[in-house]
């Protein structure tokens, strides 16, 4: 079950380019969600939200937050914020096909991963077609505003880094000296979030309420949030969570949550652990979809506060344990890895030397 | 090291704990006490438990044990820690009464030759690319999920998030999560464990206001202490879960592993209930504090 592909926060964004172009023979396949959609708007005339016994507005169950839509708007929308029925029906329909090409191209290269057996392919989980051009909504242009002018020079210099780290130059020399220089992912340490955003895979969460509280378990990693809704104060600056630390309350049907307190090196795009406030948005909107919307406010990094829509579809359980420390041979490969290309390269120095 | 740090707190503080809650259960001091209205440890007077608004009782809350049965489930001594000459008391594990009903494990004894092998090698690490990592080394001491009952009596905190469907444990120690299915013939839950998993598969039912949780589909990697007590993935673990005050969970785990053990054998301890205002999980992700423990012998300087 801990079986991952290495796939860092940021080339989430480079996967999904690589998840778009056509055919019909998957669209016959797929399971549970997709199919299913197509029925949802006879379904909302009559759909009521369910509550949970004791009267909140019900999120429990299964979500994707998979999506064939890219965070950013493309230049050739301009600033169209919707597309018609027939484009979304398109992507919709490409997405699927690339995804199961993706996990299945990925298959043959390392037969260990089973797409089918995992679960990793969209078309097994059902995501629904979104209508957006961008997850972006605020900015209007649908585009992440600019980066302050510390952030810029950080985002620069972070492309020297290996490259498996964020905003690293991908030809940049692979530095592996010690388990610190690998990312957070490949260190089992953090998958990232909040907010939630569509990764290439396993973008899959459950939600279940209790009394005063609401937990989000992440299938990477069975990852949680615990978000008390009592009202408690948020925690002092001396406490730091791989997370965030969040608080939420109902606004209506809708699930607010305020996060803070995260931890330096283990934020969102790279922002200020300090300053960074992230409030999040949930609302039910019919049995199998909710409304995600997420405000990213971090004066350090960007030049104003911005927004995005994530539209969480339904999938079926159960979420499985995700052993990732317990078997990391990432950690194990990429050390042993680099220290046998070290090897290599004295080898060869030495021969040259002796040639000479 | 920080895990024995904490256990050598925790277990130093819990005494204290244990009596400021049954002082503030007794009666204001001006009237003459009752003798009678004093706990006495291990007896609980009838409680009826509040319940949830579906009418289950209701275990919502912060939960923690008290018992050292971490570093052995056994009756043990106290004794030095892993480098007493630089880590001192803060490495010293404490005594303490164990928590095996009848206070023996019933090993074959083929098995109990294992565990006594596994009991001098428990700091012996040596981790490769296969499953040959998990041959030696207590699986604690590297960070993995400690398994069931172990979870329930490390020196950590864990939460229980309560709802109809399912009931879920989520423990400070590393990313340790257990997810109880309630429902009857749950299409997302078959009732075989899918693929075996640290944490087992486990359905649960309510006998009376008893939380009973079924469990299996265990690796067999996980010990149940330091002192190498051990299972197959035969395991088979019957949990109960009682509420016994406002503030205390009665646990009782039944064992089983034909592979391993000659009959069932029997743990029970209570759960305390957390609480100190505002109280919450933190995180101890410890697989920062492990890395160069696992990972060590593969860096470019593996002696720095």
């Amino acid at each position: 079950m801990g079986n991952r592909f290495r796939v860092s926060a940021q080339t989430f964004a480079l996967a999904l380019v690589a998840l778009l172009s056509a055919s019909v023979w998957l669209a016959a396949q797929t399971k549970s969600g997709a199919a299913g959609k197509a029925d949802t708007n006879a379904a909302k005339k009559t759909w009521v939200l369910h509550r949970t016994p004791d009267g909140q507005p019900d999120l429990q169950g299964y979500w994707t937050s998979l999506s064939f839509t890219p965070m950013e708007r493309p230049a050739k929308y301009g600033n169209r914020e919707f597309l018609t029925d027939e484009e979304a029906a398109q992507i919709h329909k490409e997405g699927i096909q690339h995804s199961y090409e993706f996990t299945f191209n990925d298959l043959a290269e390392t037969p260990v991963y089973d797409a089918t057996v995992y679960g990793l392919s969209a078309w097994q989980e059902g995501v629904a077609p979104n209508k957006r051009t961008s997850l972006v909504v605020d900015p209007p242009d649908g585009k992440i505003p600019a980066l302050t002018p510390e952030a810029a020079k950080m985002r620069e210099a972070a492309r020297k880094h290996g490259p498996n780290q964020d905003y690293a130059d991908p030809n940049a020399p692979v530095k592996a000296d010690v388990a610190e220089d690998l990312n957070l992912g490949e260190r089992c340490l953090s998958f990232g979030g909040p907010p939630i955003v569509p990764g290439a895979y396993n973008s899959n969460f459950q939600i279940v309420q209790g009394a005063g509280y609401v937990m989000i378990e992440y299938e990477w990693n069975n990852e949680t949030r615990l978000i008390p809704l009592d009202g408690r104060p948020a925690l002092s600056q001396g406490v730091h969570r791989w997370h965030g630390d969040s608080r939420g309350h109902w606004e209506g049907n809708t699930l607010v949550v305020e996060t803070s307190n995260f931890r330096p090196g283990a934020t969102f795009q790279g922002a200020s652990a300090k300053t960074l406030s992230i409030t999040e948005y949930f609302t039910r909107t019919d049995q199998n979809m909710i409304e995600y919307r997420f405000t990213i406010n971090d004066p350090s990094t960007w030049t104003k506060p911005w927004t995005a829509i994530v539209p969480l579809s339904h999938m079926e359980g159960p979420i499985p344990e995700y052993d990732c420390s317990e078997n990391n041979n990432d950690a194990v490969n990429i050390l042993a890895g680099a220290r046998a290309s070290e090897k290599a390269a004295a080898e060869k120095a030495k021969k040259i030397s002796q040639i000479n | 090291m920080k895990a024995s740090l904490l256990s050598l707190l925790l277990v130093t503080c819990a005494p204290i704990a244990v009596q400021a809650q049954t002082s503030a259960q007794q009666p204001p001091a001006r009237t003459a006490p009752a003798a009678s209205k004093i706990a006495t440890p291990g007896d609980f007077p009838a409680y009826k438990a509040p319940h949830t608004a579906d009418g289950k009782p209701d275990f919502d809350g912060i939960w923690q044990s008290f018992v050292t049965a971490d570093i052995d489930i056994q009756d043990h001594d106290a004794q030095a820690g892993p480098h007493p000459d630089i880590m001192g008391a803060y490495g010293a594990w404490p005594g303490g009464q164990g928590i095996v009903e009848g206070g023996e494990i019933p090993y074959k004894p083929e098995a109990l030759a294992q565990k006594k092998a596994n009991a001098e090698k428990r700091m012996l690490v040596n981790i490769t690319s296969d499953d040959r990592r998990h041959d030696t080394g207590d699986p604690e001491l590297k960070c993995y999920r400690p398994g069931i009952p172990r979870a329930n009596y490390e020196p950590f905190p864990f939460q229980i998030i309560q709802s109809t469907d399912h009931i879920m444990m989520v423990y400070e120690f590393g990313h340790t999560l257990r997810t109880i299915y309630m429902k009857d013939n749950d299409k997302e839950a078959p009732k075989e464990a899918p693929a075996d998993s640290w944490m087992g598969w486990s359905h649960g039912h309510f006998e009376g206001d008893t939380l009973v949780i079924d469990t299996t589909g265990f690796v067999p990697y996980t010990w149940f202490d330091r002192a190498g007590d051990y299972h197959s993935d035969a395991l088979h673990v019957v949990e109960r879960y009682t509420l016994v005050s406002p503030y205390h969970i009665m646990y009782e785990a039944t064992i089983e592993d034909p592979n391993v053990f000659t009959r069932p054998w029997k743990v029970s301890f209570p759960l305390y209930r957390r609480m100190e205002k505002n109280v919450q999980l933190v995180d101890f992700d410890c697989v920062e504090f492990v890395e160069k423990l696992l990972y060590g012998p593969y860096y470019k300087n593996p002696g720095k």
